[in-house]
Parts: C-alpha cells; sequence; structure tokens
C-alpha cells in the first residue's frame, strides 16, 4: 500500500504535539495536574488534553506512588490504550518506592510491570518539572526513541511473569469476580425493596 | 366466477381447507396459496384497471345487492393487504402452531380485502366484522384479557359504524356509496351529520388505533402471533385509515361545506389530525417506555398510524397522497419489525428486553433486515419511511398549520429514541450466555421478511414507482415525479438516486481512509474501559432495564393519566351497577317480576296506550 | 460530471479544513476565556494524524466499524445539499426537512458504533444523546416550520434567494424568534456546555466516545470537523442571508468573496457558541429537557404561529 515512512517526520510530529493524557491519577501527584493543565501553565500549548478514555490516549501519567490494587488498574488501562502510547512516570515513588521504600504495599520498581519512557525524580516533582519530563518525552517521540510500547510488546513474557508473581496467575478474572458477590446482593438487595 | 369476488374468499377458502385439512405441510400451503392468489390476480387486473379506470361486480343475495368495485385507491389498499398479506402468511408457516390460526388469520385478510373492496355500506360493514371477528379469535387464543379488551373496544366501534349506517341508511334509503355521498350532500342536516362524523371517527379510529382509542392496541398486538402481527398492524389497522378516507369520499363535501375550514384545513379534518398528532406524540413516548419488544412496536405502531391521520386531517390532495405513502411505508416497515420480532421469539423464546443483547452477531441476516427497517421508520433518507414522512411534513407545513409541524417533528425524533432503545438491547451489547447458540431465521421467515425489506429500499429510491400510482388516484399531478428517482411539489424536491448515489461517495471516502489506517483487532465484549476494572461475562454491561429513566421521570405527571385505567375504571363501574341492579331489581325472585310487570302496564294505561 | 466532481471535491476540501480550523478556534477561544495561551489553530489537525497514524486499533464487531463510516457518509451526504455560496453540488435539492434530518442521521451511526461495543458507559452516553435530540427536536421544528412558512417554500437556496431582496431572516420578527431557539438548538447540536450532558467526560468518560481510539476516533474527528461546518453553514444560509456576493464582474472573485462573508457569519455564529459554552456549567439531562421544552419551545412556537398568520 502507501509507503508511511515518507511521512514518518508529520507523523512523529503529530504524535508528539498532540499527547493526550489518561485522566488517570494514581497517587498523590495528581495534584499537580491541575495547575499543569490550567492557566498558570497551560500544557494545551503543547496539544495536550486529559482525556477519560483510555482507547484514544497516548501519555499515562503515573503521578506518585503505586499499590498492587491500583497497579491492577494501570496494567488493565495501559493495555487498552492503542500503539504507540508512553509512559511517563512521576515522582521518585515509582522508580524506587520513595518513602514508601520499606512499605509492605507499594511498588518499588514499576518498570518491572510496565515500561516507563521518561521518570521524573523528586518528591513531589513541582509543575516545571514535570514540564521538562514532557519535553524530554517530546524529543524522544520526535527521535523514535519513545519504544515503551514496542519493549512491552518484545518483553511481555518478562512483565507477564513480574505482574503474575505479585499478583498470582489469572489475576483478572480473579480480580473481576471478587466483585460480583458484593454486586449480586445488591442486586438482589434492590430486587427486595 | 368474477376475479373480485376470487380475490375476496380466496384467503378464506384457504384459511377453511387448511382448517378442516390441518395436515402439517399441507395446511401451509393452502394457507400461502390462499394469500398468494388474490395477490397475483390483483398484479393480472391493474393492466384492465388502467385501462378503465374502475372495475365492478356486484351480487344479489339475501334481498341485498352487494358491489364490488376495485379502483386505482382500493388497488393501492388491496396490495398493500396482499404484499402484507402474504409475507405474514409465509412467515405464519414457521410459527404457526395449528389450523386454528390459519383459519382465522385468513379469515381476518378476507375481512380486509372485503372492506377495500366493497362498494356498498352493507358489504363493507359485513366484511369489517368478519375482520374483527378473526383477528379477536387469533388474539383470544394467545390471552383473554387482551382478547376481551379488544373486543370490547371492536363491539363499541361497530356498535357506532352501525348507527352511523343506519342513520345514513334511513336518509338515502341505499347503501351503495355513490347514492349515500349524493343524499348526504343533499339532505342531510347539521346536528346528524355532525352525529355520523363523530360515530365514523370513533368506528374507524378504534380499529387504526387512534389516541384516546388506541388502548387495545398494545395488548392485543402483542399478544398474538408475531406473524400475524405484521398482517395485524400492516393491513387490518390500514382498514382504518382506510375508512377515514372514506369519511372523506361520503361526507367530506357536505362537512367542509356546513363547518368551514381552520385555516386552510377544514374543520372536522383539523380534528382528526389534531388527534393523529396527540396520537404520535402519546403512542412515541409510551414506546420508549416499554420493556417488551412487542408492546414498544404495538405502541411505534399507533405513533406512526397517528401520521397517516394527520396527513389525512389536513385534508389537501397533496396531504392525502401522502398519507397514502405512509399508509405503504407504515405497512412495510411495521410489517417487517413484527417479522423480527416474530424470528427473536421464535428463536430465543424470550419477549423482553432485559433477556437481551448480542444478537446481531448470531442473526446477521435478521440483524441486516431490522437495520432497514430501522432507518425506514426513523425516517431515514433514502427510505420508503423518509419519503412518506417527507411528504406528510411537506404537505402539512405549507399549509401553514404549525402546531401540526411541530408535532411531526417531535413524532420523527421520538422513533429514533425508541427505535435506539430496541437496537441497543436487542442486536448489540454484551451477549446473556444462554442465547450463545441462537440460531439466524428459518427459511419461511427469512423470505417473508425480504419481500418486505425489498419494497422499503426500493420505494424510497424510487419513489416515483408509488407516486405514479397515487396521483392515478386523484386523477392529476399531485407530485410531479419527473423521473422515477425524483418528486417535486413546487416547494420542495426530493430526489432518491441522488442521496443514494452520494451516501455511497462518502461512505467510499470513509472507507478508503478507513482501510488506510492500521489493521484492526477484534476484541471481546469484556475488553472495554470499566475505569480500569476487569470484567468478566457474568458482569452485566448492557442497561436492559428502565433505559430511558429520566424520560420517564420528567414525564412522571403525565403518565399518570392513563386511557386505559379510565376504561377499567368505567368497566368497574358499570360492574358495579350491574350488581347493584341485580341485588335489589334482578333479584331473581318471581313476585317482583310480577310487580314490574304490573307496574309497566300501569305506567302504560296511564300513557292511554 | 467532471464539473460536478470537481465542485464536490473542493466543497469536501473546504469544509473538511475550515471544520478543524472552527474545532481550533473553540479551543483558541475557551483558552483566552480561562487566560491561557491555548493550543495552536492547526491543533485539532494533528490530533486527526495522530489518531489515523496509530498502529494498533480494535474493533467490537462490524456494526462498530460501519457505523463510524456511516457518520462519516452521512455529513459528506448533508454538506454537499448545503448551498455554499454560489457553488452547489445538490442545492437544487436541498430541502429543509432533508438538510435537518441528514445533520440527525450521522449521530445514529455513532449512537449504533458506540452501543455495539457493550461498554456501559457508552450505553448511558447514547441514551442521553437520544434523550437530548428528544428534547432540542421541538424547538427545532418549531423554527423550521416558522422558516417553511414565512417564505413558502422548503429550498434551502431559494431561501438565500429569497433574502437577498427582503433581508437577512434575522430582521423580520417572527424569524429572529425563530433564529434565537434555534441557535439555542445549536449549543446541544454542537455538544457545548452546558447541553454536553451526552458525553460528560468526567462523569462518563466521554459517553459514546468512550471505546473509540485511532482510526475510528480520527474518522470521528473528521465528522465533527464537517458537522461543525455544515451546521453552521446552514444556520447562516437560513439565518444570516448566506453569501451571495454579485458586486464583482468576475464570477470567481465574487465566489470568494461569497465564501468570505460565509466564513465571518460562520465564525459568528461559532463564537457565539463558544462564548455560552465557555461560562455556563453542566445542566443534567432532565434539566436540559425541560429547559428545551419550556423557553425555546414557547419562542419558536411564537415565531412559528406569527409566521403563518
Amino acid at each position: 500500500m502507501v509507503d508511511w515512512r515518507l511521512y514518518e517526520p508529520l507523523i512523529n510530529f503529530a504524535r508528539k504535539r498532540s499527547m493526550w493524557i489518561v485522566a488517570f491519577c494514581t497517587g498523590c501527584g495528581g495534584i499537580e495536574m491541575p495547575p499543569l493543565m490550567t492557566s498558570r501553565y497551560d500544557l494545551e500549548r503543547f496539544g495536550m488534553m486529559p482525556n477519560p478514555a483510555p482507547r484514544m490516549a497516548d501519555l499515562f501519567l503515573i503521578t506518585g506512588y503505586v499499590t498492587p490494587k491500583t497497579l491492577k488498574r494501570i496494567i488493565i488501562t495501559y493495555e487498552m490504550q492503542p500503539d504507540p502510547k508512553y509512559v511517563l512516570a512521576h515522582g521518585s515513588c515509582p522508580l524506587n518506592g520513595g518513602i514508601y521504600w520499606d512499605a509492605y504495599n507499594a511498588i518499588k520498581h514499576l518498570d518491572k510491570y510496565i515500561p516507563v519512557d521518561v521518570a521524573i525524580a523528586g518528591c513531589m516533582p513541582r509543575p516545571e518539572a514535570v514540564m521538562d519530563g514532557i519535553k524530554k518525552i517530546m524529543d524522544l517521540i520526535e527521535t523514535g526513541k519513545a519504544d515503551g510500547w514496542k519493549r512491552y510488546k518484545e518483553n511481555y513474557e518478562y512483565y507477564k511473569k513480574n505482574q503474575d508473581e505479585l499478583f498470582g496467575e489469572g489475576w483478572r478474572e480473579k480480580t473481576a469476580r471478587r466483585w460480583i458477590p458484593w454486586l449480586m446482593g445488591r442486586e438482589k438487595k434492590r430486587e427486595e425493596e | 366466477m368474477n376475479e373480485l369476488l376470487i380475490i375476496i374468499f380466496a384467503p378464506l377458502l384457504g384459511g377453511v381447507l387448511a382448517w378442516a385439512l390441518n395436515v402439517r405441510g399441507i395446511r401451509e400451503l393452502l394457507g400461502v396459496a390462499g394469500a398468494a392468489v388474490p395477490l397475483a390476480y390483483l398484479v393480472k387486473l391493474y393492466s384492465e384497471l388502467d385501462a378503465s379506470g374502475q372495475l365492478s361486480h356486484s351480487i344479489d343475495f339475501a334481498g341485498f345487492t352487494f358491489s364490488f368495485s376495485l379502483t386505482h385507491l382500493t388497488w393501492v389498499f388491496a396490495m398493500i393487504a396482499g404484499v402484507v398479506g402474504l409475507a405474514s402468511t409465509i412467515a405464519m408457516v414457521s410459527t404457526s402452531r395449528d389450523g386454528y390460526e390459519w383459519l382465522f388469520a385468513l379469515m381476518s385478510l378476507t375481512g380486509a380485502y372485503g372492506v377495500f373492496l366493497s362498494f356498498d355500506l352493507l358489504g363493507f360493514f359485513i366484511f369489517w366484522e368478519l375482520m374483527t371477528v378473526g383477528s379477536f379469535m387469533m388474539v383470544l387464543k394467545y390471552s383473554r384479557s387482551a382478547g376481551l379488551k379488544y373486543f370490547v373496544l371492536s363491539v363499541v366501534g361497530a356498535f357506532a359504524m352501525f348507527l352511523a349506517i343506519a342513520k345514513i341508511y334511513a336518509l338515502s334509503g341505499s347503501f351503495a356509496f355513490p347514492d349515500v355521498a349524493n343524499a348526504v350532500y343533499y339532505a342531510m342536516g347539521r346536528g346528524d351529520l355532525a352525529l355520523v362524523f363523530g360515530l365514523f371517527l370513533v368506528a374507524f379510529g378504534v380499529k387504526a388505533g387512534m389516541f384516546p382509542l388506541h388502548v387495545w392496541a398494545p395488548d392485543a398486538y402483542s399478544e398474538t402471533n408475531q406473524s400475524y402481527t405484521a398482517m395485524f398492524s400492516g393491513v387490518l389497522s390500514k382498514t382504518g385509515v382506510y375508512g377515514f378516507i372514506l369519511i372523506y369520499m361520503l361526507i367530506g363535501y357536505r362537512l367542509m361545506v356546513e363547518f368551514g375550514a381552520f385555516r386552510s384545513a377544514p374543520k372536522f379534518g383539523y380534528i382528526i389530525a389534531f388527534l393523529g398528532g396527540l396520537t404520535i406524540i402519546v403512542g412515541g413516548l409510551l414506546a420508549a417506555l416499554q420493556e417488551d419488544i412487542r408492546k414498544l412496536f404495538a405502541y411505534s405502531s399507533i405513533s406512526q398510524i397517528g401520521y397517516i391521520l394527520v396527513a389525512f386531517g389536513v385534508g389537501t390532495s397533496l396531504s392525502i397522497e401522502a398519507g397514502i405513502y405512509h399508509a405503504i411505508s407504515h405497512a412495510l416497515f411495521k410489517g417487517l419489525f413484527f417479522l423480527i420480532v416474530a424470528t427473536i421469539i421464535y428463536r430465543t423464546g424470550k419477549t423482553t428486553f432485559a433477556d437481551m443483547g448480542g444478537l446481531a452477531e448470531k442473526m446477521p441476516f435478521t440483524f441486516a433486515m431490522a437495520f432497514v427497517a430501522i432507518l425506514s421508520l426513523a425516517g431515514i433518507p433514502p427510505m420508503a419511511g423518509f419519503v412518506s414522512k417527507w411528504l406528510i411534513f411537506e404537505a402539512v407545513i405549507s399549509q401553514n398549520l404549525p402546531i401540526l409541524g411541530g408535532m411531526v417533528f417531535f413524532g420523527s425524533a421520538i422513533g429514533f429514541v425508541y427505535l435506539i432503545r430496541f437496537t441497543y438491547a436487542v442486536w448489540f451489547g454484551q451477549r446473556p450466555t444462554d442465547l450463545d447458540d441462537t440460531k439466524d431465521a428459518p427459511l419461511p421467515l427469512a423470505v417473508a421478511m425480504a419481500i418486505l425489506a425489498i419494497p422499503n429500499i426500493v420505494f424510497g429510491i424510487a419513489p416515483g414507482l408509488v407516486v405514479k400510482e397515487l396521483n392515478k388516484i386523484f386523477g392529476g399531478e399531485i407530485v410531479t415525479s419527473p423521473t422515477l428517482w425524483e418528486l417535486n411539489l413546487g416547494f420542495g424536491r426530493y430526489n432518491g438516486l441522488l442521496i443514494l448515489v452520494w451516501l455511497i461517495v462518502g461512505l467510499l471516502i470513509a472507507a478508503v481512509i478507513y482501510f488506510l489506517g492500521a489493521p484492526v483487532r477484534k476484541v471481546p465484549v469484556t475488553d472495554t474501559y470499566q475505569s480500569g476494572n476487569p470484567v468478566t461475562m457474568e458482569y452485566n454491561l448492557t442497561i436492559r432495564r428502565n433505559f430511558f429513566l429520566p424520560l420517564k421521570e420528567a414525564l412522571a405527571f403525565w403518565l399518570r393519566i392513563s386511557f386505559d385505567k379510565l376504561y377499567r375504571d368505567i368497566g368497574a363501574w358499570v360492574e358495579d351497577f350491574a350488581e347493584v341492579m341485580r341485588n335489589y331489581v334482578y333479584n331473581g325472585n318471581v313476585q317482583s317480576y310480577a310487580w314490574y310487570l304490573a307496574l309497566i302496564l300501569l305506567i302504560l294505561a296511564m300513557w292511554g296506550v | 460530471m467532471i464539473e460536478t466532481a470537481l465542485k464536490a471535491l473542493f466543497i469536501l476540501l473546504y469544509a473538511t479544513f475550515v471544520g478543524f480550523m472552527f474545532m481550533g478556534i473553540i479551543r483558541i477561544v475557551t483558552a483566552r476565556i480561562h487566560r491561557r495561551v491555548g493550543p495552536p489553530i492547526y491543533q485539532p489537525i494533528l490530533d486527526t494524524i495522530k489518531l489515523l497514524s496509530k498502529k494498533s486499533n480494535i474493533t467490537h464487531g462490524l456494526i462498530y466499524d460501519f457505523g463510524i463510516l456511516y457518520a462519516v457518509g452521512a455529513t459528506i451526504l448533508a454538506v454537499m445539499f448545503i448551498p455554499l455560496g454560489s457553488i452547489g453540488v445538490l442545492r437544487a435539492y436541498g430541502d429543509l426537512i432533508l438538510i435537518t434530518f441528514l445533520l440527525e442521521i450521522p449521530m445514529l451511526g455513532i449512537m449504533f458504533a458506540a452501543m455495539s461495543s457493550g461498554n456501559p458507559y457508552a450505553g448511558i452516553g447514547a441514551q442521553r444523546a437520544l434523550l437530548t435530540l428528544l428534547a432540542i427536536q421541538v424547538p427545532l421544528g418549531f423554527a423550521i416550520v416558522a422558516l417553511a412558512e414565512f417564505y413558502g417554500t422548503f429550498s434551502t437556496y431559494e431561501i438565500v434567494m429569497a433574502q437577498q431582496t427582503m433581508g437577512w431572516s434575522i430582521f423580520h420578527f417572527p424569524l429572529l424568534l425563530a433564529a434565537i431557539a434555534y441557535d439555542l438548538v445549536l449549543q446541544a447540536m454542537f455538544g457545548k456546555e452546558p447541553f454536553d450532558i451526552m458525553i460528560a467526560p468526567g462523569e462518563i468518560s466521554l459517553g459514546p466516545m468512550v471505546e473509540f481510539g485511532g482510526k475510528h476516533m480520527g474518522l470521528l474527528q473528521i465528522q465533527h470537523a464537517i458537522a461543525l461546518f455544515a451546521e453552521t453553514l446552514f444556520f447562516a444560509n437560513i439565518f444570516l442571508g448566506g453569501g451571495v456576493v454579485t458586486a464583482f464582474s468576475s464570477s470567481i472573485l465574487n465566489t470568494i468573496a461569497g465564501l468570505a462573508v460565509l466564513l465571518v457569519k460562520q465564525v459568528a455564529v461559532l463564537l457565539i457558541a463558544t462564548f455560552m459554552g465557555a461560562i455556563f456549567p453542566r445542566f443534567t439531562i432532565d434539566q436540559a429537557a425541560k429547559f428545551y421544552w419550556k423557553w425555546p419551545t414557547i419562542i419558536a412556537a411564537l415565531g412559528a404561529v406569527l409566521a403563518s398568520l
């Protein structure tokens, strides 16, 4: 069909300048998002928008610490995003646990479970730091080095193994089924009323 | 034997034979033949009719002369009966249970043919009753209460018609339509005229399902063999619609002279049109709130009939032509819808939306037919439903009737609303696991659906075909149709072919962009965004009940007003009154009856009899 | 034949381009009202390129794909019927009722696609979109009725021509009422606040759009651009006098001037909607329905009755 390589610079420019963010605030860093999006720092200048639906989003901001419970949702949401997709880890916690380094219930190394393209250190990183990270990821996209989504595909066994080690095999169904008795009970209660 | 009599009595004959023999295989053959023969004769008679303009036949029976006549108008209506009747009977091959259904279904078809072809009031009335009895028996077999409700309202309608006919006969001394029209025009008084109009309005309004006489229809349409409902809603309700044309033919001129006009519509017509507009709104809103497929389409059928009544009420030749066009397309798409419902019920055995979902993958052919029907009913160009609605819009609005115009606009939106509810709940979304091995439509139903689906498309793309016939009814170029594809009203134009071509062009452009993109990967319904939560098939992902809950809440005040309840209350009062009479008057005591007799004799004696 | 094809191609490209610019204008103006800088005006084009060039796409079945194609196709069909200055492919058949229906059909395609995904958010979004449609249909219907009765014709092109001699529609009192009602309806047709409950981003994750991604969403962006163009164009034609310029001797200059006049009018319509959208919060669905069934309906019905006298 058409040889799209010719248009690759244009497409990369579009990808770089139109990153839609999954509006999923996983931790305390979510509070840094409002100033970023509103008139003080105005990320929309770079074509970035918070987007509630992951199917059409590109950039996943992991804003702060990740617990196993959140990680399940992060993985599911991440897998829903269409390629190419990018992950920006935000703050120290996704890197090494940060102040939760000895907590029983925090993920110490996020990049064992999903590939991270750019990480911003700090607790919390200021909006300027986040914008610096975004600048970095834009550069990576333009040069084609933001290849986390490729790595996830190529090394899927590795990530899957780590995920299964943490949650146990078949954790998706198990998590889903966990709520069914509760839902059914609510249904029953509603019918009784 | 005359062709007209064959057309009328062939279905009955087929039905009686099917019932009498009652052998599986033969009875189906006889029944379908009974519905096919009249259609064949109608097609055959077309050229003859075209040459002479009218075919008549009359027989003498029991001291009365029954005359039958095939004109362009009756040919159109008879063709509706023929095509929808044939499709419906073919579908009944799959869904009918025994000879009983064949007998009464075909009996009502005979009644409908008779109503359309009769050229005198007596024959009209007799065939009307035959049709009512046939359909009543069909409903009675499935549900006693729905059947009785239908019967009671039909009896009210029949009495109204009987009184009106008696009134007319007393005046004219004849039943034949020309004599009646003459006598009414020259000799009927103002009061009598209003009375006859009111009685006819009730009589035909009941059959057509006009608000507030529609209450029988939701129950009767849903509580019977759904293949038969295609005929019930497609053909039998059209007899009521035909009755409204008869009002125009018989007493219309006189009514116009006597009562004058409101704006440019005749006053009596405005009553019909306004009731029709209310029918659209009430039927449509109630259809959106139903939880049962059959009920949804029953109410939707009522709503669509409202359009026809609006068009007839406006009373110009353009609007009546638009109304007849909508009668045709209504018969086509609503017949198709009920066949689709029949297929769904036949294959799944379920009727409520709560039990369904995701059937589009399992029943692709039926879904394609449903798609055609949805587009047609919702009035999506280029489908037959759009052309007829468009004609009605133009006819109503061009007569400077803004309120009616607003009503029909509202009707088209509410059509969208309930159709999407049907589409969502039945065809799309998550499929309950017990429907996983549902099969597509059986052959007879598929054939029947195809028979009705093809004209839905053809009459939308080539409206000239229909309009040419309809113009003949009025004997002039009401709607000019320069080519087969085009309609021209002078103040508005429609071209079905151009719309089709450009829609295809648009789809092609979209498809080119689509196929240039990366290939797609099919994902299961559970791979869906649920705020990041994993889901399995045990979750309910579809809104199955109370889909339009906000609408229900917004309309809560109006929904409390129910004519059904009013009639039930009246029924209960009558029952109570009868109880009182039984306790105190007709108490079974011979002595008291003797007293009554004496009392009456005394009164008579005092009167000096 | 070739001339028609060229005209159609021009209309299509122009509508898409201007539509994208309109989307950009909406975003910039909203940003400026928020005291932000806002994205560049060509941002929607970049978004669309990015979405179309996604390397993986998902589908939930045939209808999921076809609904989108149908929406785009129907929008292209609709824009062909609306007179664009002195350029017109099908404007002779540009019947008011037909265009009103055609402008609603794309939503049907989107709803089909959204609902076939089986997502509950899409289901509830479809429900809200339909109820909004039901709500706006009443004032919309009366406004169209008022127009048709005032001019005695249903042809959009003839209405435009009549306005050249009689003055713009909005200078006649009954049609001014209709125009006010139609403008309020336009707010919901654009999906702007306060009537954007159907896509409510925060609450139901964009409602019908939740499952669309990649090229499906890209096509929907194109559809949205053309629809935005078509809706503003329709309004500019029927209420604001259209774009007929006969001042120059050259027909090409006249055409260009006509397009420019239309563009100004369209942007005016767009800006009103954007201003309203930027300052209002969101109505719930029952509030929206009650609003539409009250004031706009009364205004439009009054206009229709006055126009028919």
